[in-house]
């Protein structure tokens, strides 16, 4: 058989639309991602979404509806003044933060997203940094534990407050050097993780010494601790109260 | 036909296959019509009858480079969806049809690479596309294959699409946004500088999705076949074909650079009715 140009034309025409019309027909056809994450396969959160699968197409609405948190908090801690954080996309934060020193972005918001709600995420050779907004949100939460406070610490930076899109981002300032104390007033309550008073400062031998034992989980709150091994929370607030404030400035 | 000395003469005058002019011209509007909506539906404006897929959606391309992903783990590598899949199984079932009909009728940084090339051909007439030395022309024919085995071998140890940073084809329908890069600039820059000298110099020395097609051509249903008998061997085929394909040296076509652009038939440049033919069947 032998074909003229305007066979190949109609064929090709053809093949081409009546393929895709056939896999739409089939549901085959999907020019956008679902905004749903993959889940972890094994282990403890088999079957939870995985924070690091998180696009930067996503919006914050998308990630409420997988994840543990909600799109007010993800606005707060990455300072969108948008009427409906819900709406907002992941990837319209470097747009946000383009003249910061250190990206703040969709990796960003993964290991937020995954320090929040205490999945698991790798941050091995991985420089990854949050501004102050979401650190703070993060230490209020009380969930984390030493070596994610450690990494933290090490990579928040301090933007300018002013972030919309008339007002460009300050610089930040350096990560390493970063050495301000948190914002939240030191105070020994019950939500108080051990983590915390390491972040504040006070040496471990010093709290193992008045909890009377190896120091726990550092994502474990002081009261838990207390109510789980027959210490007097009161008593040990005050002790341990006493020991942040040797550490104030 | 004219009388010239009491003779009639048939005067010839090489034609071109205007219908694959048009299936090119349709398919670079409908792309950068789809580009250009996909940036206004960020931004809340798009035309709704339109679709606003990304560029990586209605790239077939896509559907190559997440082949690995999609059968060690069951996912397709980030910005690719589904539809790359589709595009890249219907482009393939054409392949094997008709040859690499993708790259001569519908891949529109082709079409632009021919549109530039129409500049070189005035400039410099049949000097234009024979620049390079037929031996180096050779071997860098070859280089596209390389860059096919480095983009698959990069995009499954990253699972990102590291080749979008050097692509001139994302960078012609992206080049107004901040998602482009500056080597996939350069690089489409240097396509179209080339274009001036070189037919096609992407499609010939680089292309890596044209790589994949190209060696379709070595089992095609249809190809391109020149019949011995009534061939006048004045080499128009040839000297025409924008891939520098020796067609009047061969009786069926399986050069793995074969486009498919039909340029050489009997249809197009070859003066003799049922000489070169696009055919499924034999040629005498």
């Amino acid at each position: 058989m032998t074909l003229t140009s305007k066979s190949v034309a109609i064929s090709l025409l053809v093949m081409i639309f009546g393929g895709i019309a056939f896999a739409s027909a089939m549901g085959w056809w999907a020019t956008e991602s679902t905004k749903v994450p993959i889940t972890f396969t094994e282990g403890e959160f088999a079957g939870q979404a995985n924070p690091a699968d998180i696009r930067g197409s996503y919006t914050f609405g998308d990630i409420a509806s997988s994840f543990d948190v909600t799109p007010e908090v993800l606005a707060q801690a990455f300072g969108v003044q948008e009427g409906d954080p819900a709406g907002f996309t992941v990837k319209d934060l470097e747009g946000m933060y383009l003249a910061s020193e250190y990206e703040i972005g969709t990796t960003s918001v993964r290991l937020f997203v995954a320090y929040y709600t205490g999945l698991p995420f790798d941050t091995t050779d991985q420089e990854i940094y949050l501004p102050q907004s979401a650190f703070d949100i993060l230490l209020d939460r009380g969930n984390l534990t030493s070596e994610r406070i450690a990494y933290l610490e090490k990579h928040t930076v301090i933007v300018a407050e002013a972030l919309n899109a008339e007002q460009p981002v300050a610089p930040v300032r350096s990560a390493s050097a970063k050495a301000s104390p948190p914002t939240t007033e030191r105070l020994v309550k019950g939500k108080t993780t051990f983590g915390e008073m390491i972040l504040w400062g006070v040496p471990q031998p010093a709290i193992e010494e008045l909890i009377g034992g190896p120091m726990p989980d550092p994502a474990m709150t002081l009261k838990d601790y207390a109510s789980a091994n027959g210490l007097t929370f009161e008593t040990l607030k005050l002790d341990l109260q006493a020991e942040v404030d040797k550490m104030r400035p | 036909m004219v009388t010239l000395f009491g003779k009639r003469i048939r005067l010839f005058r090489p034609r071109s296959i205007w219908i694959r002019k048009l299936v090119q011209w349709f398919f670079f509007v409908l792309i950068a019509l789809i580009a250009i909506n996909h940036t206004l539906a960020e931004s809340g404006a798009g035309i709704s009858f339109l679709s606003s897929a990304s560029l990586h959606a209605v790239c077939p391309f896509g559907g190559v480079e997440t082949l690995y992903a999609l059968v060690t783990s069951g996912l397709l590598v980030k910005k690719i969806h589904d539809a790359s899949l589709v595009l890249a199984a219907i482009i393939l079932i054409l392949s094997i049809l008709f040859g690499p009909v993708f790259c001569g009728w519908v891949c529109p940084l082709g079409t632009v690479q021919e549109w530039v090339g129409k500049l070189g051909k005035k400039l410099f007439k049949r000097r234009y596309n024979h620049f390079v030395p037929a031996r180096l022309d050779n071997i860098l024919r070859y280089l596209r294959y390389g860059i096919l085995i480095w983009v698959l071998y990069i995009t499954a140890t990253s699972g990102t699409l590291i080749f979008e940073a050097y692509d001139p084809y994302f960078a012609l329908f992206n080049f107004w946004s901040t998602e482009v890069a500056w080597s996939a600039l350069a690089i489409l820059g240097a396509v179209l500088l080339l274009s001036v000298f070189v037919e096609r110099p992407w499609c010939k020395y680089a292309c890596p999705y044209g790589a994949v097609l190209g060696v379709t051509n070595l089992f095609r249903v249809f190809s391109i076949k020149r019949s011995e008998m009534t061939c006048k061997a004045d080499g128009a085929c040839s000297i025409l074909c924008p891939m520098n394909i020796p067609v009047d040296t061969t009786k069926v076509v399986r050069d793995h650079q074969c486009i498919s652009c039909l340029e050489c038939t009997s249809e197009a440049v070859c003066p003799v009715a049922k000489t070169v033919l696009f055919t499924s069947g034999g040629v005498k």
